[in-house]
């Protein structure tokens, strides 16, 4: 027993457990004489040998543990780390932050129910102004300068231009938005630039009225901004809407009581939106007393300025790593 | 649009102050754009939409506070501009008429009238009238020239006073300009005129242009006595595109292409008679107005149905409700079979049909009563889907790659990396040199980006729409691009290279792409001379060329500013979104085990390695699950222009194991098939 007691190794402790309870071991060979003994001492002696065998198989298991718990733990204090000391950190792509909006716009829109399309930068003359209601020679169009590639071909001024494509191949009920690029022959200044991003979206079906321009967008805002946000209509003039308002959204960062974000006013205004104009949908035959529709726009940049404090438009086309990685992808 | 709060007082008895009318301005569409503290009053700036040149005025906008503000009460002056400042000799022309004759030769001036004063003041005008006009951000310049905008500030018409003792006789011809004729503004610019720019001439040549500037010759100056007063309505359109063609921007000319009310042509000379009078306590003499209007218009009345209104609005509004909204707003209303007959007034051609006066109706009761309602009714395909779907796998698979994306303009100036297969195309206008070209390649657009970053250890794509011109004119496609250098992984503190980019780690990066859209692309040796000539590949996609991929050509990285170990490639999108995908077929998966066999073989190093893996493949049949590639040298033992490969093969069959001796026939098979190549055992 003193010897299982100051076993130094799980290896010692193997030894002398083969020389005392091995199948050739000291206790196994005293019950191998038990057939020399009378027959009445044959049960005690039987059960002494087993009794000691019991004792020391015990002590042997208790040794191990313990040498076991001992092995363990100096091992354990080999293959210590930091666990402080950086990760071996992976090449993870990231998104761009126009793209990782543009991605939440599509997710939002396209739960309700909106299908996603694209068109054209380089546009015909006809589908940017012309479809969209614009008269000839009128200073709407000053609002927007444009880019001219040749008499037929501009750079698209407004993601709109997409509508007369669609009203051209589909019939209503439809329900589509587009999100992409534009261009407006601007000088670039913080807060200018001559290409940026927008989302257009519409929907023509029986019965849409205002309502559901404001409860399409009240759900549009509140999904990316945040569930308190309301819608706020003001009148504004676009062409190719009758009526024609100009939304804003209660500021999601003050809660309408006024901050910096919103200027203090509690409103950010976000874009132009509609009903679809009544001109437009007959251009397209489209059964202006049986069918309506709402449009409505925005700009992308706008979205990430706001939500991240972004002070200076050029930086989003600049690609500088450290401006696009302090963003979410 | 900017004036003084006081002169809208003028017009509008109103409890509301500045600021607050600013608000109901803007909630009636005309957006307070700033409120200011000028010479003691409040002035507003008022943004109006180019469909609204009503609101070109004060009266205009004290129009709307009247309808949005239920206890604004109107003015004395108010009421007068309604019924358009009635003087006496109304109708009479009196001895202007014994002057001049006015003979109009085009349809685009609607209306021309003209008054005459003999015996004007000279000098200023009074203070309170220069002040306003500084309030308005108009320079003050003499007592005529002052009326002439104060009234345009306050009616929106536009007044143009000629000395009348410098015209050259007793008439007036509106008329088309001839080839040939020149006209020095009062800006002093001399304009050559071409014909279709609209004139006004006196009996010998043009005198100023209409609707837009007078002439320097018969300006009103210090000296003047005599005015002939001009009050008239032009087009719109013809206004604009003389006025672009002239390269001039004035306040007439602004508010002409927005339109002008025609029946307000006669009460701005008249509202001008009455102020000079104020001024001068009736020392000059005031004539008669001649007054053409040859294109007076008639307006229809337009059918208004509440059921319409309230459906386009979502809300209820009553029938009474529409005729006093309308009413409000100047328009004749009367009933008839339960629906609203409107004549919308003269001031308002941006109204021509029910849906214009439903927005009016919304307007002034106001679209905070507007309910948030979600659409009902069938709901086609919403979400991303088709060819979208596949440019957003496309673009998944290289951010899963480890790829970081980035977005440039594609507004670009000229490049090394310029497509050389494509004709460049531009704006007629560009914004700058910088900016000067549609992109052809996005690869240019990764070179600024990675220069921008350092251009080492980077992984960079973008995908976006390039430029081109095309065999029917300018064209249009989506390409992806990648821009690889350097290391696989940022530096760690433990050791062990994870290699860096080139050639065959793009390559990769292309194959789990075209994997991951169900694609098989095929490569072959390339010949773009931005690329290294003997670095490169081309892919085809179904035989056609679907991109490029290779080690930078190391002149074009010198030109270019990039270092000469980067490796690029651009794919052809919409190939590769159009083409569907290979529908994936179910295969049994063996529960036995694999075996594997290695072949090395001595080839020559002009052999593709596609043809050698492709013969591996046939040789070995069914059974092999998996070959790769797993060594290659050349050098010390090789012969010259051989290299060894060796080539791993992974056996394994469906309910079966493989004996050692099936697996050797099978290597013995792909041995025979790879000699026949020209490949020795090694």
């Amino acid at each position: 027993m003193e010897a299982v007691a100051a076993a130094s190794s799980t290896q010692e402790l193997r030894e002398l457990e083969i020389r005392f309870l091995g199948k050739q071991g000291v206790l196994t060979g005293l019950l191998r004489t038990i057939g020399q003994l009378p027959a009445e001492e044959k049960p005690r002696f039987g059960q002494q040998v087993n009794a000691a065998k019991a004792r020391v198989q015990a002590a042997i298991d208790e040794r191990e543990r313990e040498l076991k718990r001992l092995e363990n733990a100096a091992r354990f204090e080999r293959e210590r780390i930091d666990p402080t000391m950086p990760g071996r950190r992976w090449r993870v792509g990231r998104r761009h932050v126009l793209q990782a909006t543009a991605d939440r716009i599509k997710a939002v829109l396209g739960g309700l129910g909106f299908e996603y399309l694209e068109s054209p930068e380089l546009e015909l003359f006809r589908y940017n102004f012309e479809a969209l209601n614009y008269p000839p020679d009128h200073p709407a169009m000053d609002e927007q300068d444009t880019f001219y590639i040749d008499d037929r071909y501009l750079l698209r001024t407004q993601c709109t231009a997409i509508q007369g494509r669609v009203f051209e191949r589909r019939k209503p009920p439809l329900r589509v938005f587009t999100v992409g690029r534009t261009y407006r022959n601007e000088n670039v200044d913080r807060t200018h630039g001559h290409t940026f991003h927008q989302v257009d979206c519409f929907m023509v079906d029986e019965g849409v009225s205002m309502a559901h321009l404001k409860g399409t967008l009240g759900q549009f805002a509140r999904s990316m901004f945040g569930s308190d946000v309301r819608v706020r209509f003001r009148p504004d003039f676009f062409p190719f809407v009758e009526p024609g308002v100009d939304y804003a959204i209660s500021c999601p960062f003050c809660g309408g009581s006024g901050c910096a974000v919103c200027k203090g006013s509690g409103w950010i205004e976000l874009g132009g939106a509609g009903l679809v104009h009544p001109n437009i949908l007959e251009a397209y035959g489209i059964d202006t007393d049986r069918y309506s529709g709402f449009a409505f726009g925005l700009g992308v940049e706008r979205i990430p300025m706001m939500s991240y404090g972004i002070d200076d438009l050029r930086h989003f086309l600049e690609n500088d790593l450290r401006f696009l990685e302090q963003f979410p992808s | 649009m900017k004036f003084p709060f006081a002169m809208l007082r003028d017009f509008v008895e109103t409890r509301l102050g500045p600021a607050e009318v600013g608000d109901l301005l803007t909630m009636a569409g005309f957006e307070l754009e700033g409120i200011d503290q000028v010479e003691g009053d409040t002035v507003l700036d008022i943004k109006v939409t180019p469909n609204r040149g009503d609101g070109l005025s004060v009266f205009g906008l004290s129009r709307e506070v009247l309808a949005k503000d239920a206890e604004a009460r109107p003015t004395d002056l108010y009421e007068r501009a309604c019924r358009r400042f009635p003087m006496p000799d109304d109708g009479d022309e009196g001895e202007t008429g014994a002057f001049a004759t006015v003979t109009i030769q085009t349809e685009d001036c609607p209306r021309y009238a003209c008054r005459m004063f003999r015996n004007v003041p000279q000098g200023d005008s009074p203070e309170w009238i220069q002040r306003r006009l500084r309030q308005a951000g108009m320079r003050p310049i003499s007592l005529l020239v002052d009326l002439t905008n104060y009234v345009m500030l306050e009616l929106g018409q536009p007044l143009h006073a000629f000395d009348l003792d410098t015209l050259a006789g007793p008439e007036i011809v509106v008329r088309r300009a001839r080839a040939g004729e020149k006209l020095t503004t009062l800006d002093g610019t001399e304009h050559e005129l071409a014909p279709g720019q609209m004139m006004i001439c006196d009996a010998e040549k043009p005198v100023a242009v209409a609707g837009v500037m007078g002439g320097l010759d018969t300006e009103v100056t210090p000296a003047t006595m005599n005015v002939l007063l001009e009050s008239a309505n032009f087009r719109n359109t013809t206004v604009r595109r003389t006025r672009k063609q002239l390269g001039l921007n004035t306040e007439a000319s602004y508010r002409f292409e927005r339109s002008v009310d025609p029946e307000g042509v006669v009460a701005a000379l008249n509202r001008f008679a009455e102020l000079l009078e104020t001024v001068d306590g009736g020392s000059s003499r005031v004539y008669g107005v001649i007054d053409r209007y040859p294109g007076r218009l008639e307006r229809h009345p337009i059918r208004l149905t509440v059921g319409r209104t309230c459906r386009l609005l979502g809300l209820d509004v009553t029938l009474d409700q529409c005729r006093n909204y309308l009413a409000r707003l100047g328009m004749d209303v009367t009933e008839a079979d339960g629906d609203l007959l409107v004549v919308p007034p003269s001031w308002r051609p941006d109204i021509v049909r029910e849906d214009d006066l439903i927005e009016e109706v919304g307007r002034v009761h106001g679209y905070e009563r507007i309910p948030e309602v979600l659409p009902q009714g069938s709901t086609p395909q919403g979400g991303v889907s088709g060819v979208y779907a596949r440019i957003d796998l496309l673009k998944d698979a290289l951010l899963r790659a480890g790829c970081t994306q980035v977005v440039s303009h594609s507004l670009v100036g000229t490049s090394p990396l310029d497509d050389p297969s494509a004709e460049r195309i531009g704006p007629k206008n560009p914004v700058s040199a910088d900016a000067a070209w549609l992109r052809s390649s996005v690869l240019p657009c990764l070179a600024d980006a990675a220069r921008r970053n350092g251009a080492k250890d980077l992984w960079l794509f973008e995908e976006g729409r390039t430029f081109a011109m095309g065999a029917g004119g300018p064209v249009e496609c989506r390409r992806v691009g990648i821009y690889a250098q350097g290391a696989l992984l940022p530096e760690h503190w433990r050791k062990g290279d994870p290699g860096r980019a080139d050639f065959f780690a793009v390559k990769g990066i292309l194959e789990e792409l075209l994997s991951f859209l169900g694609l098989q692309g095929e490569w072959s040796a390339g010949s773009d001379p931005r690329l290294h000539p003997t670095r490169q590949a081309s892919l085809l996609l179904g035989g056609k060329p679907a991109g490029i991929l290779g080690a930078i050509h190391p002149d074009v990285a010198r030109d270019a500013g990039l270092p000469e170990d980067c490796v690029l490639a651009e794919l052809d999108v919409d190939l590769i979104a159009q083409t569907p995908a290979e529908p994936p077929r179910f295969r049994a998966v063996s529960r036995n085990p694999a075996v594997r066999r290695d072949v090395a073989i001595l080839i020559d190093k002009g052999v593709p390695y596609a043809e050698v893996e492709r013969a591996v493949a046939e040789a070995a049949g069914e059974v092999l699950e998996r070959q790769w590639l797993f060594d290659v040298f050349e050098g010390q033992g090789i012969p010259e222009g051989k290299h060894s490969l060796a080539i791993a093969l992974q056996l394994r069959k469906l309910g079966g194991n493989f004996t050692d001796e099936e697996a050797n026939q099978v290597r013995d098979r792909v041995v025979a098939a790879l000699e026949s190549l020209g490949a020795t055992l090694r």
